[in-house]
């Protein structure tokens, strides 16, 4: 059977969609809806994307949902939640923030709301070669959350978003923005999930903009469904000594393309990028990562990691630009792969770019397997096979789940990998 | 408790021990010597059920049980420890969480129910004061960064903690300064019980001063060419193990 690109239904199907907002960024949708007519999806053929083949997704017939009543049941959470469904904001199952100088809302509530402050920054971020999905995006999105932090104040709560996809063949885009205003700090959680076997395509980007020392601590965790596709974006800019980490965790989800681009664009600035790849079945996982160091003295780590079974895969390109005006840049970047099947395979390409001549960085890249010699070791203390691995499996990963500062997602991610192994003892490993 | 007969065994096909014989019973305390290449780290692996160390002739008895028919954890279950020569490295996983994972399997191996969180910190503090580890060493990554005394002084704190009938010693003096040798071997000692076997097996006398062995046995090419008490340990140390091969020719 020869597969039907579907893509110019998905934008038939969008061409339904009537949006009532300011000019500014019905102008900003038609720019990108034209760039997207020029470069459309990517292919195999291109570069960035040689590795991952969407032609699974190309030949889907998917359309935007209706907004409905969330039909699973989400697990207690301490934070402040949004939710939405196939990329509409769910009130009901939302809470809200009473902070002075917090603005936690969706998109939609914030055109109307937050308008300035929107046009100032919203597709501010992106990259000038973005990829069709990002035009999609911008073109298409439907909602999203926006999280506005006032100078000087730092958010007192975790904030958790949660985006549910559940309705079959169903293609949301979801826009976010967090602006962390000089000295602010906060931390966001987001946790993009499926109903199980459920066939859809989750297209998200957030832009996040940190403004002088400002503190923002982003982690995402992909729990899409086995037959998902995933395409997410975050878009980094940096002013002067802002500290931002990125925590992508990617945990299921059939085929998974992560674009992280980090503008360092005042002097001390720091992105810590922290990466963590569960592979297994046929799931394909492809991050692609950039830290542009545009100014001297700032700096950037990296950490990859990648624990692939079954037939899984995984990507990682790594690319890291000094500008010829970046003096005193200090990035180290690091993928380490781990291979638990001989029918797994892992990509790996750091790329530096470096134009100045005064600057320290390092990077390193291992596909591996679990060492013998250990497996025997933890054997001869008598533990079984199947812990021995799950223990030096969590090993391998704790390095990256040991830089997550969210104590619940800390454990969470324990618990997946080392099982009950390592109960009551979280604070030790 | 510990029955070899007639032991050939290969390491990756190529042949290493060569018919070994070999009764250990409980409470005493062995010392297998020999000089490099003759088998004696083979012997503990093979003991010890390590992958591609096969037993190719021969039988290992241990408590009743034909050996060869178990994994490597279920001989640890079993009550067999092999402190190793060269301990591994486990960066990510810390000596507590192995040792807790480590108990806890045994125990369930044995039907009974996990240690509580309150007990095992009792114990491995207790354990820890024996071989003079520091607290702080009980959080760090299993013998990550360790020298090589704190390496070995952390196998005898595994072997204290999981309480062996059956231990196994490979040159736990190798890379040992006089000081650190001191701490191993008083752990050692304070292990010595009328239930325990230990086999320790070492390349110099000087081990055997301050664990002082029931029986010397000499490994040579595969075989034990060579058994008497502490005093053979004394000869060999005094003629070399020239004299061994000596008696190998003999032989």
């Amino acid at each position: 059977m020869i597969a039907i690109d579907q893509t110019q239904s998905w934008l038939d199907q969008h061409s339904l969609t009537q949006f009532s907002e300011p000019a500014w960024l019905s102008a900003q949708r038609a720019q990108a809806l034209s760039r997207f007519e020029k470069i459309g999806l990517p292919g195999v053929r291109d570069e960035q994307w040689r590795y991952t083949n969407l032609r699974k997704l190309k030949s889907q017939a998917l359309s935007v949902s209706s907004p409905a009543n969330l039909g699973i049941e989400l697990s207690s959470s301490n934070f402040v939640r949004l939710v939405f469904v196939d990329g509409h904001f769910d009130a009901d199952h939302s809470s809200s923030i009473d902070q002075s100088g917090v603005h936690l809302s969706s998109l939609k509530h914030a055109l109307d709301n937050q308008a300035d402050l929107l046009e100032t920054h919203f597709g501010a971020s992106l990259p000038q070669d973005a990829h069709g999905f990002t035009e999609l995006n911008t073109a298409f999105s439907q909602d999203g959350f926006v999280l506005h932090v006032a100078k000087n104040t730092a958010v007192d709560q975790i904030i958790e978003v949660v985006f549910v996809s559940q309705s079959k063949q169903s293609l949301s885009h979801t826009r976010n923005l967090i602006i962390a205003e000089a000295n602010s700090q906060c931390t966001v959680v987001e946790r993009h999930i499926g109903v199980p076997d459920a066939v859809y395509l989750s297209n998200t980007v957030t832009e996040v903009i940190a403004g002088d020392n400002a503190i923002v601590d982003h982690y995402k965790i992909q729990q899409e469904s086995d037959e998902a596709f995933h395409m997410g974006a975050a878009f980094v800019k940096q002013a002067n000594g802002s500290q931002v980490s990125n925590h992508n965790v990617a945990l299921s989800g059939l085929v998974t393309r992560n674009d992280i681009v980090s503008d360092l664009l005042g002097g001390g600035a720091h992105m810590e990028m922290n990466g963590l790849v569960l592979g297994q079945g046929r799931q394909h996982i492809d991050n692609h990562t950039q830290v542009n160091h545009l100014v001297a003295n700032c700096t950037s780590d990296e950490y990859y990691k990648s624990i692939l079974d079954d037939q899984s895969r995984s990507v990682f390109r790594g690319r890291i630009i000094v500008a010829q005006d970046a003096q005193q840049t200090n990035a180290d970047q690091q993928n380490n792969n781990l291979l638990l099947s001989d029918k797994a395979e892992a990509d790996t390409k750091p790329q530096l770019e470096i134009y100045a001549d005064d600057v320290k960085c390092s990077h390193g890249a291992t596909v591996g397997q679990l060492d013998q010699t250990s497996l025997f070791y933890l054997k001869s203390r008598g533990i079984n096979a199947g812990s021995a691995r799950a223990l030096l499996t969590f090993a391998f990963a704790n390095e990256v789940i040991d830089r997550i500062k969210v104590d619940s997602i800390k454990n969470e991610l324990t618990q997946l990998i080392a099982g009950e192994l390592l109960s009551g003892l979280e604070d030790l490993v | 408790m510990l029955e070899i007969k007639n032991l050939h065994a290969s390491v990756f096909d190529t042949p290493i021990l060569k018919g070994i014989n070999l009764s250990v019973n409980a409470g005493e305390v062995h010392a297998i010597m020999g000089p490099n290449g003759s088998g004696k780290s083979t012997l503990s692996n093979v003991i010890a059920g390590r992958d591609g160390y096969d037993i190719t002739e021969g039988s290992i008895d241990y408590l009743g049980k034909d050996l060869s028919e178990l994994e490597a954890d279920e001989r640890a279950c079993e009550g067999i420890f092999l402190a190793f020569q060269y301990p591994v490295e486990i960066p990510g996983v810390s000596n507590m969480a192995m040792l807790k994972a480590a108990i806890n399997s045994m125990r369930k191996y044995r039907g009974e129910d996990e240690i509580s969180a309150g007990d095992f910190l009792k114990l491995i503090r207790e354990k820890a004061a024996l071989v003079e580890m520091k607290q702080e060493f009980l959080k760090r990554s299993v013998n990550e960064g360790f020298s090589g005394g704190e390496k070995k002084r952390n196998e005898i704190l595994q072997m204290a903690m999981l309480e062996p009938k059956l231990a196994l010693l490979d040159e736990t003096d190798s890379g040992l300064d006089i000081d650190a040798l001191k701490i191993v071997s008083d752990g050692v000692n304070a292990l010595r019980a009328p239930d325990r076997a230990m086999v320790v097996v070492t390349h110099y006398q000087r081990l055997l001063d301050h664990i002082v062995p029931d029986y010397v046995h000499v490994l040579a090419d595969g075989k034990i060419v060579k058994s008497g008490d502490k005093s053979l340990a004394l000869e060999l140390e005094e003629k070399g193990y020239n004299w061994i091969e000596g008696l190998q020719k003999a032989s």
